[in-house]
C-alpha cells in the first residue's frame, strides 16, 4: 500500500476545510472497510485519508417518532438497539447479516451508502422504509429521499466536499411489517441477491406496499410495479407467483466473481416473494 | 506524516512515534514484536489479525494505528495471567485439540473471548456466528466450536 497521510478532525467544519484544501487528493473514511481494502488491493490510492470518527455530530441515534441515525453509526449498534429490532426489522436484520462480527464492530451505515456497492446490504431496507438522508457541506445542508441518493455503481449524489450526515426514517404506520432477505455464498458474505419489502394491510388488504432489490442493477433498485401489484389487494399464492416472475423481467443483472447474470435473474424473484411473506406475517403480529 | 500515539497496550500504558499509513497490525508486530496478531490476507476476510480495541474485536489489519491513540488494546498475549496462567479460552483450545497449525489460533481466540465477554452462556450457533469472521485451515471447526463451549462451562464454574 502507498503511504497516505491521515487527518483526523473534530468536526464537520474541520473536515470540509482540510477536504476542500486536499481536493483531489484526499477521500474521507468511516470504518475503512471498504476504503482501506481498495487501496491495499491498490484500486485507489488517495494521498490522504479523512478520518471521520472523531466528529461526535455524526454519532448516536436519536427517537422523534421515528429514527435518526448519525452516519457513523455501526452495524454493531443497529444489530444490538431494541427500537431498531421492534420497528425498524428490516434493518436489523439487514445489520445483523452484514459480514461478521470484526466488520460490524468498525463498519458503519454511512460508508455502506457512500461506497454505493449495488449489493450494499443496508439500501434495501432504507427504501422500502421511506428514509431520507441529510447530507451537509461547507455551504450548508439539503435533505433528500434514499433513492435520488444513488447514481450509479460506487457513485452518488454526494458533491466533491459533501458528508452523509444523517438517515432519517419515519415511524412505520400500524399494522405494517418489513423484512429483508439475503442470498450470498455463506449467509454473511456479500450478497449474490438481497431484497426487502414493507407492507401495510387492512381487513385482509394490502393498502401500501415498498419492494427493493440489491445486486441486480447499477444501484439498489425500487420494484415500483411491483408495489403497483401488490397494493389494493390480499398476498396469497397465486399473487406472490405472478411477482416472482415480472420481478425477473424488471431486473437487468450482471455476471460477476460472485455469480451469473442467469441466476441472479432467477434468484431476484425467490427473495421478493420471501421478503413480501416476511413483511405481510410481520404486519399481522 | 507522524503522530505519538498513546494507549494502552495488554494493561501496560505505551506510546510510540508511528507514521500515518501505518495499521495496528504492523505497530503491534513491528514496534512492540507481539507476534499474536498475525497477517493472514490483510483484507479483513481471514481474522488472522484480530486483537480487542477498548473490548471490541477487530481486524487489525484495516484499523488504522492513528485511532487507537488513547484506546485499550488486548492481543493474545494479554490474556496470559499471573505466573504465566492460561486464559480458560486458551487452556481448553489446547485441551481439546482447538490448535492445529496454530496460524488462525491467536484470532480465533480474541473472537471468542470478545464472545464469552458479551455472551457467557453461547449456543452452538452463537458461538458459529462468534468466530465467523476468523478462517481456519486445518480444523475443520469442530474441535474450536468444542474448545469454546468447554472455556465458556469453565469460566461459568
Ligand atoms: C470481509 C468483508 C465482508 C463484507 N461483507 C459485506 C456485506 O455482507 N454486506 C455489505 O453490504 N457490505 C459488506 N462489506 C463491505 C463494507 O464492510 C461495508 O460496505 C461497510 O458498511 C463500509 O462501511 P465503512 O464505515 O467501513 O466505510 P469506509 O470504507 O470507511 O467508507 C466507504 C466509502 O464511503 C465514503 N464515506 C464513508 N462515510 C461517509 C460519510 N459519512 N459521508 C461521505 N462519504 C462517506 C468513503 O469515502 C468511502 O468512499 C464487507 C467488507 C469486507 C472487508
Ligand atoms: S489479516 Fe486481517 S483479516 Fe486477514
Ligand atoms: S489451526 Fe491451522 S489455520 Fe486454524
Amino acid at each position: 500500500m502507498r503511504r497516505f497521510d491521515y487527518y483526523q478532525p473534530q468536526s464537520l467544519s474541520e473536515a470540509f476545510n482540510l477536504m476542500e484544501r486536499l481536493k483531489g487528493d484526499a477521500v474521507y473514511v468511516a470504518g475503512g472497510t471498504d476504503v482501506i481494502v481498495k487501496m491495499k488491493q491498490g484500486a485507489i490510492s488517495p494521498k490522504a485519508l479523512i478520518s471521520l470518527r472523531g466528529i461526535e455530530e455524526l454519532r448516536g441515534m436519536e427517537s422523534d417518532g421515528g429514527i435518526k441515525l448519525g452516519s457513523m453509526v455501526l452495524f454493531r449498534e443497529l444489530e444490538r438497539d431494541p427500537h431498531v429490532g421492534a420497528k425498524y426489522y428490516a434493518m436489523k436484520e439487514a445489520a445483523s447479516l452484514l459480514a461478521n462480527p470484526q466488520i460490524r464492530n468498525v463498519a458503519t451505515i454511512g460508508g455502506n451508502l457512500c461506497n454505493a456497492a449495488p449489493s450494499a446490504d443496508s439500501a434495501p431496507p432504507l427504501i422500502v422504509l421511506d428514509a431520507a438522508f441529510l447530507l451537509e457541506g461547507p455551504g450548508g445542508s439539503r435533505e433528500i429521499p434514499v433513492e435520488e441518493f444513488f447514481t450509479g455503481p460506487g457513485s452518488t449524489c454526494l458533491e466533491d466536499v459533501e458528508i452523509l450526515r444523517e438517515i432519517r426514517i419515519p415511524a412505520p404506520e400500524n399494522k405494517s411489517g418489513n423484512a429483508f432477505v439475503k442470498l450470498g455464498r455463506l449467509k454473511q458474505d456479500i450478497a449474490v441477491v438481497n431484497a426487502a419489502a414493507m407492507v401495510m394491510m387492512e381487513g385482509g388488504v394490502c393498502k401500501r406496499c415498498r419492494v427493493a432489490v440489491g445486486a441486480v442493477a447499477p444501484t439498489p433498485l425500487r420494484l415500483r410495479e411491483i408495489e403497483q401489484m401488490v397494493e389494493g389487494g390480499s398476498i396469497d399464492e397465486e399473487l406472490l407467483g405472478a411477482v416472482e416472475s415480472k420481478v425477473k423481467e424488471l431486473v437487468s443483472p450482471i455476471t460477476d466473481v460472485r455469480s451469473t447474470q442467469e441466476y441472479r435473474r432467477e434468484v431476484s424473484g425467490i427473495l421478493v416473494k420471501r421478503a413480501l411473506k416476511e413483511a405481510l406475517t410481520r404486519a399481522q403480529m | 506524516m507522524k503522530k505519538l500515539i498513546r494507549f494502552t497496550l495488554n494493561g501496560s500504558e505505551v506510546s510510540a512515534e508511528v507514521p500515518s499509513h501505518k495499521m495496528l497490525l504492523e505497530v503491534l508486530r513491528e514496534t512492540f514484536e507481539l507476534t499474536g496478531p498475525k497477517e493472514g490476507c490483510g483484507q479483513g476476510e481471514c481474522g488472522a489479525c484480530t486483537v480487542l480495541v477498548d473490548g471490541l474485536s477487530v481486524n487489525s489489519c484495516l484499523y488504522p494505528a492513528f485511532e487507537v491513540d488513547g484506546k485499550e488494546v488486548t492481543t493474545v498475549e494479554g490474556l496470559i495471567g499471573e505466573g504465566n496462567k492460561l486464559d480458560p479460552i486458551q487452556e481448553a483450545f489446547v485441551e481439546h485439540g482447538g490448535v492445529q497449525c496454530g496460524f488462525c489460533t491467536p484470532g480465533m481466540i480474541m473472537s471468542a473471548k470478545a464472545l464469552l465477554e458479551e455472551n457467557p452462556r453461547p449456543t452452538e450457533d452463537e458461538i458459529k456466528k462468534g468466530i465467523s469472521g476468523n478462517l481456519c485451515r486445518c480444523t475443520g471447526y469442530v474441535q474450536i466450536v468444542e474448545s469454546i463451549k468447554k472455556a465458556a462451562q469453565k469460566r461459568g464454574s
